[in-house]
């Protein structure tokens, strides 16, 4: 599993991912300035649109003066030529909306200084214009069409007339020029606006294209992971049931050695044992004979042959009774263990307050014999356990706590137990002469015991209440202080359960 | 035992020490057979079934047998004697094992095992023990081997 995962971020790969997002984040830049610009570019190219329509108004402007003002030039004319009143009043009309054409050229060029140059020299000319007009006019109005044909003819409203066309048509003229270079502005504005447009379009395939790639990798990703974690979450269990597997096999096989290990230590002992036997018996007609010899021939008797007929074979017998004694019991105790260790639990429903009863019944002569009073506190809430281990943990318990007692004063055992998260604590507690806090995990090491040792015992039962303890799921711990009494906690699933119990 | 014929005792014991001491206390519950003893089960095999003087070709006998042996398990041997067809499948053994696990006695009843005894570690035990099955002995019938 681990390999997967390392793989799927090996460094190239991700420096790869780091360079995709990199790329990724530039176009996105790209794109903003991208639409900054098609921002920019049209802001400009309405600032020019409207300056072409600008030119265009001032054109129009310019080409109202001059119609106007050839149509009030020829009214005048076919007036004065033949006083016919239709000319008056298209003359009247015409020439009133000259000056109103003029002011508005002059507010819609005023940001033209050459213009502006042009208008006001033709703003004098017309003034001149308007002075000779008026007054052939008034001549005409009083019947004195000759005069004003005459005046006509010699004043100077003729030039001043091609004067004024004159600056008008440059006007104009520069107005066309100005469309022109505004209308190739605009045109390039749009241009770059369609080029922007493009660039735009190009960086978003581009985004468009990274992201896809990002996202594409990440669910990649996601897969992988997904992938690994469930064949992770599949193979589990079966991860699980291959340790269980292995330390169940482990260990059988110290259950396995322990049993053969005391088992082929059991048959040298029998010869050890049994020749001793052979010994001391064959010791007992030599005894005889020293005896005889010694009543009857003295002489024939040395020191040496006494010594050791009567007092060196009895006494080596004897140590190699007791030690092979001993021996038998250290290796029962192991074969005992790992027996332990085999037997099959049963779980069955039982009152741990009943069960301690049954052991105080069955020890009570002890308890008696020791003047130790026993008290089991009740209710006691209900265990489902195996009747026999639990009833071999307890009565050692309680056989402790009876043995182990405070020199001067009466021994009390309490039994209690109480109920705690699918728990239950069994508590043997004793007023005995107690435990030194240094021992006490060492006296549920098998062959180790604590104080005084002025008990028989091999320092096993500890050991077994602990091996059956473990064996039923459960642990046990002392509480102890010197000439303060020992509280042994026995702590049990309420219910037994295979998976509970250690191995 | 069989008075007209005198019945051999085969011992199967790869222990020296303990084949002595069976030896001593079965002696001294006045059986005065003649003992065989064999330390490995190959040899004993081959005492049963093939030698001329065997039990197979020569009259009748009972088996002491131990489980450990060396180069085979003692019931490997108690399932060659209580095989059907064997020669010696009326013979009786007794098996006489340091082993007390109720599965392996259970075992060697099941094949066929007449008498399974512990041998007692304490060596008092062990000699009443082996009296015992010494009186036993004296006083059990034993088959004659089929041809």
């Amino acid at each position: 599993m681990a390999d997967g995962f390392t793989d799927r971020f090996s460094t190239p790969d991700r420096r790869f991912g780091r360079v995709l997002l990199t790329f990724m984040a530039l176009a996105f830049v790209a794109l903003i300035a991208a639409a900054a610009t098609i921002g920019w570019n049209t802001l400009r190219n309405q600032d020019y649109t409207a300056e072409v329509v600008h030119t265009l108004d001032v054109r129009q402007a310019i080409a109202d003066v001059q119609v106007q003002l050839e149509q009030s030039e020829t009214a005048r004319r076919g007036y004065v030529l033949s006083g016919k009143p239709l000319f008056r009043t298209a003359f009247a009309r015409t020439d009133g909306a000259i000056r109103p054409g003029l002011a508005q050229l002059t507010r819609l060029t005023a940001d033209n200084p050459r213009q502006t140059a042009r208008l006001s020299s033709i703003a004098v000319q017309f003034a001149r214009l308007e002075r000779l007009r008026a007054q052939s006019m008034a001549l005409a109005d009083a019947g004195a069409l000759d005069v004003a044909r005459r005046r006509f003819a010699d004043d100077a409203s003729v030039p001043t007339m091609r004067a004024i066309r004159y600056r008008l048509e440059a006007m104009a003229s520069e107005e066309a020029s100005l469309l022109v270079t505004r209308a190739e502005r605009q045109r390039a504005t749009t241009r770059l606006f369609f080029a922007s447009l493009a660039v735009a379009a190009v960086l978003l395939g581009v985004v468009a294209l990274l992201s896809l790639l990002v996202v594409f990798r990440n669910h990649r990703d996601l897969t992988g992971s997904r992938d690994a974690l469930a064949s992770l979450n599949d193979t589990l269990e079966d991860q699980v049931a291959e340790r269980t597997a292995d330390l169940s096999r482990a260990n059988e096989e110290i259950q396995r050695f322990a049993y053969i290990v005391s088992h082929d230590l059991r048959s040298p002992l029998v010869n050890v044992m049994g020749f001793t036997s052979e010994l001391a018996a064959a010791a007992d007609p030599l005894a005889a004979l020293v005896d005889r010899v010694e009543a009857e021939r003295p002489d024939l008797l040395s020191d040496d042959a006494r010594l050791a007929a009567r007092e060196d074979l009895p006494e080596a017998i004897g140590f190699i009774r007791t030690s092979t004694q001993k021996m038998d019991r250290l290796i029962n105790a192991i074969l005992r263990l790992s027996r332990e260790g085999r037997r099959i639990i049963t779980p069955e429903r039982i009152d741990p307050a009943a069960l301690v009863d049954t052991i105080a019944g069955s020890i009570q002569h002890l308890l008696d014999a020791r003047g130790v009073t026993l008290v089991v506190e009740r209710p006691m809430p209900m265990l489902v356990t195996d009747r026999l281990a639990l009833e071999q943990i307890l009565s050692n318990l309680v056989e402790n706590a009876s043995k182990y007692l405070q020199p001067g004063r009466p021994g009390t055992i309490t039994v209690s137990a109480r109920e705690q998260r699918g728990r239950v604590i069994v508590a043997v507690a004793d007023n005995g002469r107690g435990i030194d806090p240094r021992d006490h995990q060492r006296v549920f090491d098998l062959f180790r015991r604590s104080g005084a040792q002025d008990q028989p015992g091999e320092g096993i039962g500890l050991a077994h209440v602990r091996a059956l303890a473990y064996r039923l799921g459960g642990t046990i711990d002392v509480e102890s202080e010197l000439g303060q009494g020992a509280t042994f906690r026995l702590n049990l699933p309420a219910a037994y359960d295979q998976q509970d119990s250690k191995p | 035992m069989n008075a007209h014929q005198s019945v051999g005792i085969v011992m199967i014991e790869d222990d020296e020490g303990h084949a002595r001491l069976i030896e001593k206390n079965i002696r001294r519950a006045g059986i005065l057979n003649e003992i065989k003893h064999f330390t490995d089960g190959t040899q004993a095999l081959h005492h049963l079934f093939d030698a001329p003087d065997g039990p197979a070709r020569n009259g009748p006998a009972l088996v002491l047998l131990d489980l450990n042996l060396p180069d085979m398990s003692g019931t490997d041997i108690l399932v060659r004697i209580k095989a059907e067809g064997s020669p010696l499948k009326r013979t009786p053994v007794v098996v006489l094992t340091t082993t007390d696990d109720k599965v392996e006695i259970q075992r060697c009843y099941d094949l066929g095992c007449n008498v399974y005894i512990t041998k007692p570690v304490n060596y008092e035990s062990f000699a009443t023990a082996i009296r015992q099955l010494g009186l036993f002995l004296s006083v059990i019938q034993v088959p004659e081997v089929e041809a």
